[in-house]
């Protein structure tokens, strides 16, 4: 059972960081969120959002609290740490650095 | 800050874990709602929404499960986890497990109890309040020089103490002490020797003992030789010999014919800085009162003081070496050619540079010896896992097979050995603890007399817990690696079909790790076994050596008629004529002999002579001796004669040499009549020699050793020995009452001459006692590990054997095949371990007195012995074997 996860090992991470970098979320918003930028491109599992949200947690880069929902129901919002802010920058720094690299060999 | 919040999450999800996995199944749930709500409003059925959402989502368990392994606390729990498991398979085999637990108690015991010893010996710190701040220094010399000494060769003579006291920048206080005083009388109703030690002023001060009554010294009793006669007692000798009186301080005690005036007690326990317990103190300066014989104080080149100093607050050892340094470099521009380096350590028992060589050097040795018992204990334990590793061959496999990983299973098997290892060092280390000072209480009063009582603080402290625990995780580790390795490695087919190892060729799984256990445990079994031989051997050589002259029915009265008693030589001569007299008028007594020296009384006296035709003066060991000396030990004159009674009270400078050393200063020539020169040019002449005999060394007779005739001017120094038919004990009191008549001072020793043998063989028995109590723990273990192996062979292969019988093979031919098959490892190994040995015991014979090297019946009796041993431990098997039923054995599963 490929994970798309494993596709994008530490992307993911960056995916995350980036979309609770506007305002807090829920787990399947930030789901959501993800496949709809992307334009349904990136198919992740959606379970497997949450092994890496819980990680994200332990390190600090996000924080959770549960919040009422738009439909009233209470949830578990995930929003930016400093440190989380911090990370973004360099991961999203990382994955532009890479992207113009694997760019130039592609397109050459 | 991210820090303390990841510690704040692990610990929530630690102790909270219920609540986590709520929250955890709560957000879940959220998620798989929304998104069945989203396909709904998409136009599924319920159903349908629900069955799309779960497939978005994918494996909920096992994603809760990999989200759970984040929070951190899933290894805590695979321990729990472990150790369950691990205490029902043990609680589940109660056999394998108590043979396991009481080897590894065994040895855990074993070798607490050893460094127990060591630790009270030499690392546990002083008995002094912050005494973590106290440190020994102690000089080692190199280069050429001459110095005097007075007991180790790392002491400080009184100068050299002040300077480094008055100049030390490191130190609060440095106390300085002369260790080798050793027993001084003390005077009165019956005169009794007392272990005491002289001090500098501060000594208590710095140590910070405080007395139980009255005061210490000050530095006004220090101020100047011979102005402090004064003296503390120990508690121990206030109460025994002054009936705990109050009125004590004040009056006056004689020591040494010298009056001290008491000004304290000490508390009750301290005992002083050495292993054998200290009576009293006086200062240091009081040295020639104490001695008359010599004068200390202002010799700068006699090292007789140990120093011990109390570190300043917030200094380095660094610092206190360089800072000492300095001090010693400025010592050394007096002395050409001699350069000092200091050893400075945290102060202990056994301190001192020399000591701790010794005890260092000795506790190494046993240390290892003890280590090796563990090892054959593991060796054994490891034995049994792998036994039973097979007979859990199945489960292992299954459990690899769907999937578990194989660091999780031998992590598994390791938590079991671990279970296995800490049960059996708790138990084995509780006994130890428990009884250990009872042990030493009754070995240290139990040891000859005339070996120096000691006081060993042997009750455990943190470094023997510390010893222990990693001693006994180390052993788990050690026993159970091999094992689980071994287990989690094989063929997953046939083990889970069941084929457990054993049919016909392939002897049984492990076979070879497991005779190389055998191997192991047979060659150090042999090293043990071999060693402990040569041990005893040598206790029973030195029980039943022959040291060459007569013993029996001779009693020595030992005494001292220095000035240090208060005798001249006038009275020392009026003594000595009138306790002969005394003595040789006793009923039973046919004759009395003075010598300086008793035989084997462990008193040594050097010389340094010229032979005539050389010009370098060699070393000779000698004696002083009446005329009669000869005759009554029955040491034949091989040549010439003895003193003649006109050459003895003239002091005539005449000789009589042991064979062997007119033998090496003359060879093939006549001795009688050659002379020796000493250091004025005086002349001795030869007059006889005598038939060599251990007279100062027990089991050695050729060193360099001549005899000087008993004259008056002797007569201070001289001892007195008895030949008497009558019965020991009547000779002995007799002699006792005659020399308390002439003078009830003086304290005399009245002993059987053989009783000096008793000093010689105390330090071999206790190793033998020792070495042979190890061996059989050794061989115990050893053999119950053959016999165990070899019963498991067997019980693993009953359905190769029940097939050989059906094809023809009897009972004989059975047995020969798991006797053989048994014996190989132990062979291989006792080989190994006889080589092994033959090295160790070149170091034993060195040290011990009547251990040969390669003595023959130690090493063919030790190996049969083994051999025997290894071969009853699996005949019993063997004939099991050999006795199967063919029929039952094939229809054996």
């Amino acid at each position: 059972m490929a994970k798309p996860t494993d596709l994008v090992q530490g992307t993911l991470d960056l995916l995350i960081l980036k979309t609770v970098s506007l305002e807090p979320k829920h787990g399947w918003a930030i789901a959501k969120r993800i496949q709809q930028i992307s334009g349904e491109v990136l198919q992740v599992q959606q379970g497997s959002l949450y092994p890496a949200l819980h990680r994200l947690e332990q390190k600090a880069w996000i924080k959770a609290k549960w919040m009422e929902s738009e439909t009233g129901r209470r949830a578990k919002f995930y929003s930016l740490t400093a440190a989380g802010r911090a990370q973004l920058e360099k991961e999203a720094d990382n994955w532009n650095r890479l992207s113009a690299a694997i760019n130039l060999v592609v397109q050459t | 800050m991210s820090g303390v919040r990841r510690l704040w999450f692990w610990l929530r999800a630690l102790f909270d874990r219920n609540r986590s996995n709520r929250l955890l199944d709560d957000e879940i749930q959220f998620h798989l709602e929304q998104q069945i709500a989203e396909n709904i409003a998409r136009g599924m059925t319920g159903n349908e929404a629900r069955y799309a959402a779960m497939r978005a989502f994918g494996n909920p368990t096992a994603l809760k499960e990999e989200t759970r392994e984040s929070w951190g606390w899933t290894w805590l729990e695979q321990i729990a986890q472990d150790l369950r498991y691990g205490a029902r398979t043990l609680a589940k085999n109660p056999g394998f497990t108590i043979t396991a637990v009481l080897a590894v108690a065994l040895g855990i015991g074993v070798n607490t109890g050893i460094f127990s010893v060591l630790n009270g010996v030499a690392l546990k710190l002083l008995p002094v309040p912050a005494a973590d701040q106290m440190v020994s220094v102690d000089q080692i010399f190199h280069g050429k020089f001459r110095r005097n000494l007075h007991g180790e060769s790392g002491l400080f003579s009184y100068s050299e103490y002040k300077d480094y006291r008055e100049n030390n920048r490191v130190f609060s206080g440095l106390l300085a002490y002369a260790p080798f005083l050793g027993e001084v009388p003390l005077g009165g109703e019956s005169p009794k020797p007392l272990m005491g030690a002289e001090t500098s002023c501060d000594f208590f001060d710095v140590l910070r003992e405080r007395p139980a009554l009255g005061r210490v010294f000050v530095e006004a009793d220090c101020s100047a030789p011979g102005v402090g006669p004064v003296v503390v007692l120990s508690d121990e000798l206030w109460r025994s010999r002054f009936a705990a009186a109050p009125q004590i301080l004040g009056t006056s005690i004689s020591l040494n014919r010298t009056r001290f005036v008491v000004i304290g007690v000490a508390a009750p326990g301290f005992r002083g800085l050495d292993p054998w317990p200290i009576e009293f103190w006086v200062p240091v300066t009081m040295q020639k009162a104490l001695e008359p014989d010599s004068d200390l104080l202002p010799e700068d080149n006699t090292g007789w003081l140990a120093l011990l100093g109390r570190i300043r607050p917030g200094v380095s050892l660094g610092e206190i070496r360089a800072n000492l340094g300095v001090i010693a470099g400025r010592i050394d521009q007096q002395y050409p050619g001699r350069t000092t380096t200091l050893a400075i350590h945290r102060a202990t028992f056994l301190g001192r540079s020399e000591e701790r060589t010794v005890v260092f050097g000795i506790g190494s040795v046993v240390l290892a010896a003890v280590g090796l018992v563990l090892l054959i204990a593991c060796a054994n334990v490891a034995n049994l896992l792998l036994a039973r590793a097979s007979a859990r061959q199945k489960e292992i496999a299954i459990r690899l097979s769907i999937g578990g990983s194989r660091w999780r299973i031998v992590r598994q098997l390791l938590t079991e050995s671990l279970l296995i290892a800490f049960l059996g060092g708790t138990l084995g280390s509780m006994v130890v603890f428990w009884s250990i000072e009872g042990i030493a209480r009754y070995l240290l009063t139990h040891l000859p007399h005339d070996v120096p009582r000691l006081v060993w603080d042997v009750s455990p402290d943190p470094h023997v817990w510390g010893y222990t625990l990693v001693l006994t995780a180390l052993t788990g580790i050690v026993f159970g690696l091999a094992p689980a390795l071994h287990a989690t490695r094989q063929d997953l087919s046939t083990a889970v079909k069941g084929d457990s190892a054993g049919f016909l060729g392939k002897a049984a799984s492990g076979g070879m790790l497991r005779s190389t256990l055998v191997g192991v445990q047979a060659a150090v079994c042999m090293v043990l076994l071999i060693a402990a031989g040569l041990l005893m051997r040598g206790l029973y050589l030195t029980q039943t050596v022959d040291p060459g002259f007569e013993m029996k029915g001779i009693a020595q009265a030992r005494f001292d008629l220095s000035s240090a008693q208060g005798y001249n030589a006038a009275h020392a001569q009026a003594f000595q004529r009138e306790f002969i007299a005394h003595v040789e008028a006793l009923p039973g007594v046919d004759e009395a002999e003075q010598a300086r020296a008793m035989p084997l009384g462990n008193q040594f006296l050097g010389t340094e002579l010229t032979p005539s035709g050389e010009t370098e003066s060699r070393q000779f060991e000698f004696n002083v001796v009446s005329p009669g000396f000869f005759a009554m030990l029955g040491m034949p004159m091989v040549r010439g004669r003895t003193f003649t009674q006109v050459e003895t009270m003239a002091d005539a400078a005449v000789l009589v040499v042991t064979e062997s050393t007119a033998r090496r200063l003359w060879p093939g020539g006549d001795p009688i009549g050659k002379t020796l020169r000493d250091g004025e040019k005086k002349e001795y002449q030869i007059v006889g020699v005598v038939k060599e005999s251990q007279v100062s060394h027990l089991g050695h007779s050729d060193g360099l050793f001549l005899y000087m005739p008993a004259g008056p001017k002797e007569q201070g120094v001289l001892q007195l020995l008895v030949r008497s038919n009558n019965s020991d004990v009547a000779t002995i009191n007799a002699i006792r009452e005659a020399a308390r008549v002439l003078d009830p001072d003086l304290i005399v020793e009245v002993t059987r001459l053989e009783d000096n043998l008793e000093l010689w063989r105390t330090p071999s028995r206790i190793v033998a006692v020792l070495s042979g109590v190890l061996g059989a723990l050794a061989l115990l273990l050893a053999s119950s590990g053959v016999h165990g192996v070899v019963s498991y062979g067997v019980s693993q292969r009953i359905r190769e054997i029940g097939i050989r019988m059906a094809l023809g093979a009897d009972g004989h031919d059975v047995m020969r095949l798991v006797l053989r098959q048994a014996l190989r490892p132990v062979v291989v190994g006792g080989v190994i371990g006889i080589i092994g040995c033959a090295a160790v015991s070149q170091v034993l014979s060195d040290v011990l007195y009547g251990v040969g090297a390669h003595d023959p019946i130690a090493f063919f009796g030790v190996p049969l012995f083994l051999l025997a041993m290894a071969f009853l431990a699996s005949y019993v098997p063997a004939r099991r074997a050999s006795r199967l039923d063919p029929i039952e054995a094939l229809r054996h599963e």
